[in-house]
């Protein structure tokens, strides 16, 4: 009973606080709002048992990436204004793409009705998918590192070219 | 209702004591923040052959200054509440909150002793022994950053967004090599629930040293201390508020909006002083003391009570928090400030790699000794 609550409750505060973000204008707030509606996704995997999920999603989401986005967005011009213009046409054109995209989405997500709820409930998921990385999937693991350091070094190299030039 | 109680009496209990060791473990942080402000003022004048606070008194009862936590208290409740025109109201009030809540949640996953029996029930000496503990300080000090940031930025003043700024670029910095650090533990451990880590300090290496986790780690202990006082935001990397010269992001807060910033700095104090010795001091642990009494390696053996054991115990934790409190606020006025390119350097081109040798060698280590 109380864990069917909190499900709803932070399932529900999700969605409400992703709506208020769509439709803040000041982007810093709507930043705020996103990371709201990221911990309470992350309320809702630990009201699943999801633990090891819920806690990374508040380290990698709320605790990293979304710090740098709100750092970003703060030294915007836009984040100073006073007064944020008021949307025209623009925003029709938008809820009509939005209303576009929701319409797909729902298409998208009808067959997932037909799918059984997994009733399978393993005590030690971040062992398991522990082994699993660090196991048969440990050179692509590895390799998506790789990856990401080659993107590092790119964007480095990317954004230090105009002092070079000087 | 009568059935209620019968059907989820396991539950009630539970959550009773949860509560009631909430209630105490919170007030006694609490009470000792209070005090920590005073030693703070204590330590600096002693280090700089001045008398100190000594003047606070109670019907003419000064106590050699005992009575300033209360003073101050009561002069930050009675100054004005101050919020600029041009700030975020709502963000500019939660700000404080957004520093304090999450530095106070992550006292529920630190044990503050083993257990004691009451009335046959066995109460463990933590609040929440949850079994990913290590990552929640970690995600839960990730989340302190918004407090800065927020209080920087909702004031709308340059000069407070600039030391946000700088309170963002730091305590990201650091966490990953806070973060770094513990990874080493976590492996040797192999558990990343408090209690366990400090439990499994309670093993003797060759017979006499007890294993604690600075043993097997004294290099992750150097670093951990250092990420841990940078995050803290202090002096030798207290850019983020720069009392002297350069400005900080709590510049427009006033009276309790303000205390609430530097509570939360004190409060960060005595978690370090706990993390430090819970994941490398051996928490609770007394070196040689086991649940019967103390074995001594000669052999030894002297039998104690249950609850004189539970006492020795959550007194040993208590004397070891006191202690890391007490080297931080020696290290706040010994140490002068960084630059800030220095700061940045430090983590980045010293610390962090730094603490992937160190994961490195631990796990060499552990694959020549056979221990994986």
């Amino acid at each position: 009973m109380i864990l069917n609550a909190a499900i709803y409750g932070f399932g529900g505060l999700a969605v409400l606080a992703t709506l208020l973000m769509i439709f803040q204008r000041d982007s810093v707030k709507a930043a705020l709002l996103m990371l709201l509606a990221l911990l309470s996704t992350a309320a809702l995997y630990l009201a699943l048992s999801a633990q090891l999920v819920a806690i990374l999603q508040v380290i990698l989401y709320a605790g990293a990436i979304m710090t740098l986005f709100i750092v970003a967005l703060t030294v915007t011009p836009a984040a100073w204004r006073d007064r944020q213009p008021a949307a025209s046409v623009k925003g029709l054109l938008g809820l009509a793409a939005a209303a576009v995209l929701f319409a797909e989405l729902l298409k998208a997500a009808a067959p997932l009705r037909a799918v059984a709820a997994s009733r399978e409930f393993a005590e030690t998921g971040s062992l398991e998918l522990a082994r699993l990385l660090f196991g048969p999937y440990v050179f692509q693991f590895e390799l998506l590192s790789l990856v990401i350091l080659a993107a590092i070094v790119a964007a480095v190299a990317l954004t230090s070219r105009r002092r070079t030039a000087v | 209702m009568t059935e209620f109680y019968a059907a989820n009496s396991d539950l009630i209990l539970f959550a009773g004591a949860a509560a009631f060791k909430t209630l105490v473990f919170l007030n006694g942080v609490m009470g000792f923040t209070a005090l920590l402000t005073l030693a703070e003022r204590k330590v600096s004048a002693l280090m700089q052959d001045r008398i100190g606070p000594n003047r606070a008194s109670l019907f003419g009862l000064a106590l050699n200054g005992l009575f300033h936590p209360v003073a101050d208290g009561i002069k930050m409740v009675m100054k004005e509440d101050f919020v600029p025109g041009r700030a975020e109201k709502l963000l500019f009030t939660l700000a404080p909150f957004f520093a304090l809540v999450p530095v106070l949640a992550l006292f529920s996953v630190i044990p503050f002793g083993d257990y004691v029996m009451v009335f046959g029930y066995q109460l463990d000496l933590q609040i929440a022994d949850v079994p990913l503990g290590l990552f929640l300080v970690l995600a839960l000090s990730g989340l302190a950053i918004y407090g800065v940031f927020l209080g920087g930025w909702s004031a709308k003043n340059n000069f407070a967004l600039l030391g946000a700024l700088r309170g963002a670029a730091q305590m990201i910095s650091y966490e990953v090599v806070l973060g770094l650090t513990l990874v080493g533990l976590l492996m040797i451990f192999g558990s990343a629930s408090l209690q366990d880590i400090v439990r499994a300090q309670g093993r003797l290496l060759f017979g006499w040293l007890p294993a604690w986790g600075v043993v097997y780690q004294p290099f992750a202990f150097i670093l951990f201390l250092v990420a841990a006082v940078a995050e803290n935001k202090r002096t030798p990397f207290d850019l983020v508020e720069g009392e002297s010269e350069i400005i900080g992001y709590f510049m427009e807060y006033s009276s309790m909006r303000f205390a609430a910033f530097m509570f939360s700095e004190f409060v960060e104090i005595i978690l370090i002083s706990m993390l430090a010795s819970t994941l490398f001091f051996g928490g609770w642990q007394v070196p040689y003391l086991y649940e019967s009494g103390f074995i001594l390696p000669g052999g030894k053996a002297l039998a104690l009570n249950h609850y004189l054991v539970a006492l020795l115990q959550v007194g040993a934790f208590s004397a070891k928090t006191v202690f890391f409190s007490w080297f931080l606020l020696v290290v706040r006025w010994t140490l002068p400030r960084f630059r800030f390119d220095q700061l940045m350097g430090l983590c980045w081109k010293r610390l962090l790699p730094l603490a992937l040798l160190n994961i490195l060698v631990t796990g060499a280590v552990m694959l020549a000794l056979g221990k994986v």
